[in-house]
């Protein structure tokens, strides 16, 4: 604790706060003290004074008494009267009570003095003189009573009533002692707060005192030295190190502040120091170097000269210049140099003499290739037109197609209408057969009825012949009438036969009509489904055609699209061949002026050969080519278009 | 009898007829009238060839099928069919024929005997034979062919 307090491990704020605390619980101790002494001093006065007053109490109660025995007394004496006198009976009623209330005062008393057994029986012996007094005494009294009664109560009066002062007069003294012991005890109580009090306050002085002495020696002990230090500092005394820096306080950071002047100013001097010797050291190097330089001069001068000479030959074209004498050492690096690059630039030369050759060739071939581009992109853009055209032809002829197929879809249509109506009136025929068929049944029933006829006729006939036979001669002529009846008869039945026949025939022939013209309503009724089958066939047919028109339309816009760039192409090949033609000129103005330089005879002259086509750039089949005779295919029609498809195809076959 | 056509001599008139595709013939005076065909009202207890009665005006017929009395199938009556009315001695009989194919007038010469391999009992029926140019014709004998079933019946 006294190493933490004397230590510097405290602030000097911390240190003030430790003496203010020291003296605020000196001083606070002090007063609590001193309030806890003198509550428990008034305590101790106020149950001396309660005891005084208790004390007078049983005083009181002694004259109490007193004043009762003397009243008894008085009554047996006034005995011959017949009757206590009112004024007695009430002294004594008034000592009765007093004597019974002060009962429990007088017991407090007896406790506190610890004689407890003296007032056991202090209420028996009050109630047997009261009991005695107020009671038997009155009864006495009132009845006359002997002599010798009243001698006895007499008795017993006086002995309870001597009794009762025993006691009471015991208690009293006891009480006053009691009274005076409370006193003594205040008076002891506040002697020793007194001197509890003034330990405490002396206690409390010695320690802020030592407080103040340890503290203020600190504070004291760390601003003097970092004074000292600073006038260290100040004298140019910067090696010895600043005290207290160790320290947590302010006066640390007021040393360590001070250390870091201190560092600086160290720093300072050094480089002070440093600084003078690269002065000197400059000086020397200097007069050294200028010594070293004038020889130099000379050596450059000649090395100058031969370099002038190697760059006049350069300056003529003559790469062949090389240095061949020694320089000075540091500038051999230069002839070298020299040499390797004249050596580069005789490479490099003869290797643009070689390009400038290749790309004067190129350039030539690229002028041709260009001439002929530029042929064939016109060819190209001609025949892009006829292939417009033929497809706005092939396009006329698709819609053309696509109304006949228009047209054979309505003759289709009409053609069902026809077949139904066929199928009508091949019903119709059928019924008619039918009703043929019936006549003929009618015919046939008709005609039964006249072979009938003729049959019965026959009988009648003969009938007729038998009767003329059996009438002898006179029935001659008659039996010829009759025979000629018969064979009237024999013959209308036998035209009834032929006509039956006839009738038989005509009816199978009728049956016959009835199954053609049914085989007739089949083939119709067929014929109505193919052309059901045909109407969606040619509906089909016109779809696509209208598709084909559309998509003829779409390649169409293509084709003039083609057309449009073809001719930008065209434009720009015409740009092309005019920049090639520029570009041959100017490799062999490039030729021409690598042909000045000598590069000597030992270098190799790559000649460039152009190289024929390749496989790529040979012309492929024109998709619009296939297309065009793809169509023309499918028409299969002689049309103008096919002609300039032809010629195109031809055109095309050029590339 | 035959000798008395023979005996009268020049010409005999005959009505011919069908039975299954046979010719046959009559002597007209026979017949007392020939009708069409009607369906007869069978008689039981009778021959086959019996198959009924027919009324006539009143006048109560038996019909006998002349083709099965002849010894050959059962006539199939049709609209063609006749019933010739004859007087058999007396008495009234109905013949049922195929068909009445003619009524002609021959000479007496034609009518030729039927030939003698034909046992005598069968023979009875025929009383000749007449040739016509185109085919033969049976003369039946009527008496013989009913008047012997009559009198058995009787």
């Amino acid at each position: 604790m006294l190493n933490f307090i004397s230590g510097q491990s405290l602030s000097v704020r911390q240190r003030l706060m430790t003496l203010g605390v020291a003296a605020v619980v000196g001083i606070g101790s002090m007063l609590g003290v001193g309030w806890y002494q003198n509550a428990g001093l008034d305590s101790a006065l106020r149950r001396a004074v309660q005891m005084k007053a208790d004390v007078e109490r049983v005083n009181e109660m002694q004259l109490a008494n007193a004043n009762l025995v003397l009243a008894a007394m008085d009554t047996i004496i006034d005995r011959s009267e017949g009757a206590i006198q009112p004024e007695r009976i009430a002294i004594i009623d008034t000592a009765v009570n007093l004597l019974a209330a002060g009962s429990s005062t007088l017991k407090s008393i007896a406790n506190e003095a610890g004689a407890a057994s003296e007032v056991a029986t202090y209420d028996d012996d009050l109630k047997a003189v009261a009991g005695a007094i107020q009671i038997d005494l009155k009864r006495l009294v009132e009845n006359g009573a002997a002599e010798e009664d009243y001698a006895a109560i007499d008795d017993a009066i006086d002995g309870a009533g001597e009794r009762l002062g025993n006691v009471l007069s015991k208690i009293a003294t006891l009480g006053g002692k009691e009274v005076e012991e409370r006193v003594g005890e205040a008076t002891a109580r506040s002697r020793s707060a007194l001197s509890v009090q003034l330990s405490l306050g002396g206690i409390a002085f010695v320690l802020v005192v030592l407080l103040q002495l340890i503290h203020g020696n600190s504070i004291a002990n760390g601003i003097r030295s970092v004074r000292a230090s600073m006038q260290r500092i100040v004298d140019g005394d910067y090696d010895s190190e600043v005290e207290g820096t160790d320290r947590q306080d302010e006066i640390g950071g007021m040393a360590r502040s001070t250390d870091i002047f201190r560092r600086a100013a160290i720093e300072k001097r050094d480089l002070e120091t440093s600084t003078r010797d690269t002065n000197r050291q400059n000086e020397a190097e200097r007069e050294s170097r200028t010594a070293a330089m004038e020889a130099d001069t000379r050596a450059l001068k000649l090395a100058v000269d031969a370099l002038g000479g190697g760059l006049m030959q350069l300056s003529e074209g003559d790469l062949c210049a090389e240095i061949r004498g020694p320089f000075p050492a540091d500038l051999e690096r230069l002839r070298n140099d020299f040499n390797q690059v004249t050596l580069h630039l005789r490479t490099v030369m003869g290797e643009i003499a070689a390009n400038s050759s290749s790309i004067r060739a190129n350039g030539q071939q690229m002028r041709s290739a260009a001439d002929d581009l530029a042929r064939r992109t016109e060819q190209q853009a001609a025949s892009l037109e006829e292939t417009s055209a033929a497809l706005s032809e092939i396009t006329a002829t698709v819609q053309s197609a696509t109304h006949r197929a228009e047209e054979a879809s309505h003759m289709v249509d009409d053609a069902r209408d026809f077949t139904e109506k066929s199928g009508l009136v091949v019903n119709d025929a059928m019924a008619a057969m039918e009703r043929i068929e019936d006549a003929t049944g009618e015919i046939g029933k008709i005609i039964n009825v006249i072979d009938e006829i003729a049959f019965q006729t026959n009988l009648l006939a003969l009938n007729a012949g038998v009767e003329a036979a059996r009438a002898g001669d006179a029935g001659k002529g008659f039996a010829v009438v009759a025979q000629e009846v018969r064979a009237l008869a024999g013959r209308a039945a036998e035209a009834a036969r032929d006509i039956k026949s006839l009738v038989g025939r005509s009816s199978e022939e009728v049956k016959t009509g009835v199954e053609l013209v049914t085989a007739t309503g089949d083939a119709l009724h067929r014929i109505g489904e193919d052309v059901l089958r045909i109407n969606e066939h040619v509906k089909a047919i016109v779809t696509s055609a209208r598709e084909q028109s559309v998509g003829l339309s779409e390649i169409n816009s293509a084709v003039g699209q083609m057309d449009q760039v073809t001719q930008q192409n065209a434009a720009m090949v015409e740009q092309t061949n005019a920049a090639s033609h520029t570009l041959a000129g100017d490799a062999e103005n490039l030729s021409r002026l690598v042909g000045q330089f000598q590069v000597g005879s030992d270098q190799p002259v790559a000649a460039y050969r152009p190289e024929p086509a390749q496989v790529a750039s040979k012309p492929r089949p024109s998709p619009a080519k296939a297309l065009i005779e793809k169509v023309a295919g499918t028409f299969n029609r002689t049309t103008p278009a096919s002609s300039s498809n032809a010629a195109v195809a031809e055109h095309w076959e050029e590339f | 009898m035959s000798n008395a056509i023979k005996q009268s001599g020049a010409y005999l008139e005959i009505v011919s007829f069908h039975l299954a595709e046979q010719e046959f013939c009559i002597d007209i005076m026979a017949i007392r009238e020939i009708r069409g065909w009607a369906p007869v009202t069978p008689m039981p207890h009778t021959p086959p060839y019996v198959l009924g009665l027919i009324n006539l005006r009143g006048a109560v017929i038996p019909v006998i099928d002349m083709a099965c009395r002849l010894g050959m199938n059962m006539t199939e009556p049709s609209e063609r069919a006749a019933i010739i009315v004859t007087d058999i001695a007396g008495k009234l009989v109905g013949l049922l024929v195929e068909q009445v194919s003619d009524m002609m007038t021959i000479r007496g010469e034609d009518l030729q005997p039927a030939p003698e391999i034909i046992p005598e009992e069968q023979r009875a029926f025929c009383r000749g034979i007449v040739a016509l140019e185109k085919s033969m014709v049976c003369f039946l004998n009527l008496d013989t062919v009913i008047a012997d079933e009559l009198a058995q019946a009787a």
